[in-house]
């Protein structure tokens, strides 16, 4: 029987221990050798539960209790333990620094062979086939701390390629990672994918990077039910609407061509990656004129306010006095009112930038004025009335019991006596929807509530200046999405905001100005529009947006090439 | 193969061959013995010996060639100074070495050579069993130590290898303990000073950090899990510990020359 599932649910259900309903909730799915499937759906389906039930970490490691029935290679995982299900199924999980547990390459690939008590020769042999796979056998003596983060990926995946499971499921795997590794991830996972020696199950949200190498697609709804299984194209393209509506997020370039087709152009088939979308619009005879770019540019406007931001020969040490430089001889100028992208890969010097700016690291060298103040000298007090700075994990800066309490300390660092201070609470646990959790220990929160409590906090004492170190890391495209409108919002209200981040589509969409750092030197800064057209963006090591890379290299519609943010398609409904 | 990724203080030297419990089992006995031990020559022996072992048995960079030499020594210098003033003179004998010896003077109160000595001898037990430590610890990683308790002491391989995993954390918990500070200077939560504020800081800085460890624990547990860890009663070690004819040679040879040694001191002195 060639074949035969590999695996095979039924009717599963998972309720996490203290969850009152179950998510994922009644899943159907056979996966045969060969097949390469996208698992999607909008956060809090399930979809990632799902994984760990593939491999029995659901329910033998998890706390949570599991209905219905899932055969990993003949064996039910209900009944056999997740060491034996290990050599069925293999898994990677999200974060890199979290599956290394040995000092070097080669210890880390033996590590799950030598579990699994195979002869030595036989360690070596697939630690050998595995490290070449996603080519690192030269790095073999290597510690893996000394990779990259996409290199620590490559790394579990060939740790996982080494049980010599047949399918192989990964869980978000490039969610940690810079645009670099995620290539580099990517790049593997298309050479298994056409090997076809695997089946790969894939739990991913950037389906910009995905959607060409999987051939079908399971998508969960909400409430973790099934809604949607068949070739990616079909469903993708077929089910589109469907899908959008159900708040799964689609390919850049699917929607985009959606919102083409509402405003009359004929685009058929719907496209699934940039290259596909650049050549259906050369294809098409006529284009609407895109939204006036200048408009689209220039609001939220290129703001001509004094400087808020004035820095002057910046150079930056890691780790005290005699660490090494990060950051070189920046010079910078932010006007008020300006939404400054700060761009670049791992290890650019984005953060340490960033937190120079805003005091938290004191310079080696340079001279930086911030919302009239010397950020490096300034009090506490001073500081926080003039800069908010949003760390880039939002539990390292709580530092009260409560929700209330983190805005009250905030006050009260202010000399704000304490009657006073539940009045300005108030309206400000309102802004940010977290009224009905006022009570609650801020670790308690979900992702999203920390990260608006984080950027309440840093905002209450009326800094002008808001400045935060990759805001949207690690998070699912719709609480980024969530975030970014509100700084937005703190934007169009007058609030200047400087952000770090990796994600070059919501720097399209939002930011009015792109500064890109690399080798710790900054290299480029201006307007967005025209830093996405120039050559910075490749010169950085980082890849243009998906809409950018697709209006790129049009030959037909000269006019459509600068096209890289929303606002700039037809608007919705609208004519050509 | 059997070193590789595995890197320790010592570049090599006959040390870097033995079993981690072979250079465990010798000092560790003179270690325990040092710390009842009074007066500054059984020490200061010791010490001797335990660098002259570290010279000749491993092959060390200049850096930790300074350490052995110079660092060492200097610390005991300048402990034996901090242990010092805090020596009550009365209970010292009046006419004791160095008692008529003053060292430095504030009032009323009087720094004398006979309670340098006794802070001395304090600080170099402290230092002769550093550099016995450093006999097994600059020679020794900590995967061959877990094999070597694996294999001969037959520890269970599920706490040693974990142990070992754990040991990862640390540099990670170092850095994110740094910008929990930072965070909290911003937060301007950090000001104060006094015991009750330092106590409050740090359990401020407890509760982000046990988080973040508790949740990193549990992925890579997770990690383990998958990748078939603890599924069998043993696992294959791809690198054998052996105990040879050299490791008990090492052992009986380091006590027979402890013993020898600190009979020589105490006959010596007396």
């Amino acid at each position: 029987m060639p074949d035969a599932p590999l695996l095979q649910l039924e009717g599963v259900r998972i309720r996490h221990e203290g969850a009152e309903r179950a998510t994922p909730d009644g899943v159907d799915l056979v996966v045969h050798p060969g097949e390469v499937v996208l698992l999607l759906g909008p956060s809090g389906c399930g979809k990632s539960t799902l994984a760990l039930a593939l491999n029995g970490l659901v329910p033998h490691a998890v706390p949570a209790e599991l209905d219905g029935r899932v055969v990993v290679g003949g064996l039910d995982t209900r009944e056999h333990r997740v060491g034996e299900l290990s050599e069925r199924v293999a898994m990677v999980f999200q974060d890199p620094d979290a599956q290394v547990v040995t000092s070097s390459l080669l210890d880390e690939v033996c590590f799950g062979p030598e579990n699994l008590l195979l002869p030595v020769d036989e360690v070596l042999e697939r630690a050998e086939r595995a490290l070449k796979l996603v080519g690192l056998w030269e790095r073999r003596a290597d510690d893996p701390a000394r990779l990259s983060g996409g290199g620590r990926q490559r790394l579990a995946i060939a740790a996982a390629l080494a049980m010599g499971s047949p399918v192989l499921v990964l869980d978000e795997p490039t969610a940690n990672l810079d645009p670099a590794g995620i290539d580099e991830v990517y790049a593997v996972l298309r050479e298994l994918a056409s090997d076809r020696d695997h089946a790969i199950v894939l739990v991913e949200h950037n389906l910009d990077a995905a959607a060409d190498l999987v051939d079908r697609v399971v998508v969960l709804d909400a409430d973790g039910r099934l809604v949607a299984d068949g070739p990616t194209r079909e469903v993708l393209t077929g089910r589109a609407e469907e899908l959008a509506a159900l708040g799964v997020w689609l390919p850049v370039s699917t929607l985009a061509a959606l919102r083409l087709r509402e405003a009359g152009v004929a685009i058929d088939p719907l496209p699934i990656t940039p290259a596909e979308l650049g050549a259906a619009l050369d294809a098409a005879p006529a284009l609407p004129a895109p939204r006036d770019p200048a408009a689209a540019t220039a609001s939220p406007g290129i703001p001509i306010g004094p400087p808020v931001v004035s820095a002057r020969g910046v150079s930056v040490r890691r780790g005290g006095k005699r660490g090494p430089l990060v950051v070189h001889e920046v010079d910078l100028e932010v006007p008020a009112g300006d939404f400054l992208a700060v761009v670049g890969v791992n290890g650019a010097g984005k953060s340490s930038l960033l937190q120079a700016l805003a005091g938290v690291l004191v310079p080696a060298a340079g001279r930086i004025e911030a919302a009239g103040i010397d950020p490096a000298t300034a009090d506490a007090a001073t500081r926080s009335r003039s800069i908010g700075y949003v760390f880039q994990n939002p539990e390292h800066q709580f530092v009260a019991g409560t929700v209330a309490g983190e805005l009250e300390q905030a006050l009260a660092l202010q000399g704000v006596p304490e009657a006073g201070r539940a009045t300005a609470v108030r309206p400000m646990l309102e802004r940010f929807g977290l009224a009905e959790a006022a009570a609650r220990h801020p670790f308690l929160l979900s992702g999203g509530q920390k990260r608006r409590l984080s950027v309440g906090t840093a905002l209450i004492a009326g800094a002008p200046l808001l400045v935060l170190d990759e805001p949207t890391f690690g998070q699912d495209r719709e609480r980024a999405g969530e975030l970014v409108a509100l700084l937005r919002e703190l934007n169009d209200a007058g609030t200047t905001v400087i952000a770090a981040t990796h994600d070059l589509q919501l720097v399209a969409d939002h930011a009015s100005r792109i500064a890109v750092m690399a080798e710790g030197r900054l290299i480029g800064i201006g307007p967005t529009a025209e830093v996405l057209a120039g050559p910075l963006i490749e010169q950085a090591g980082l890849r243009h947006p998906p809409l950018a890379r697709a209006t790129r290299g049009l030959a037909n519609h000269p006019e459509w090439r600068a096209v890289t943010r929303w606002a700039q398609l037809p608007a919705p409904g609208g004519a050509a | 193969m059997s070193a590789l990724g595995e890197t320790t203080v010592a570049h090599g030297g006959p040390l870097r061959s033995l079993n981690a419990l072979a250079k465990l089992a010798g000092p560790v006995p003179v270690m325990i013995a040092l710390v009842f031990t009074r007066g500054v020559p059984l020490p200061l022996a010791f010490a001797v010996f335990a660098a002259l072992v570290l010279l000749l048995g491993a092959r060390l960079g200049v850096r930790w060639i300074l350490v052995v030499v110079l660092g060492v020594p200097a610390l005991a210098a300048v402990l034996g100074v901090s242990f010092g003033i805090w020596v009550d003179p009365a209970t010292l004998p009046a006419d004791g070495p160095g008692s008529q010896l003053v060292l430095a003077r504030l009032g009323d109160w009087r720094f004398t050579g006979a309670m340098y000595l006794v802070g001395l001898a304090t600080a170099l037990r402290i230092a002769a069993i550093i550099l016995l430590a450093f006999v097994s610890g600059l020679t020794t990683t900590g995967a061959e130590l877990v094999r070597a308790l694996v294999q001969q002491l037959r520890v269970p391989y599920r706490l040693g290898y974990t142990a070992l995993a754990a040991m990862r954390f640390v540099p990670r918990f170092g850095h994110e303990l740094e910008v929990i500070r930072a965070a909290r200077r911003v937060r301007g939560v950090d000001g104060r000073r006094g015991p009750i504020a330092w106590l409050r800081g740090t359990i401020g800085l407890a509760v982000p950090l046990l988080a973040s460890a508790i949740r990193h624990a549990e992925r890579v547990a997770l990690a383990m899990d998958a990748r078939a860890f603890g599924a069998h009663d043993s696992r294959t070690e791809r690198t054998i510990s052996r105990w040879r004819g050299r490791d008990t040679v090492f052992v009986l040879g380091f006590w027979l020359a402890s013993a020898l040694l600190w009979w020589a001191v105490e006959t010596a002195v007396a």
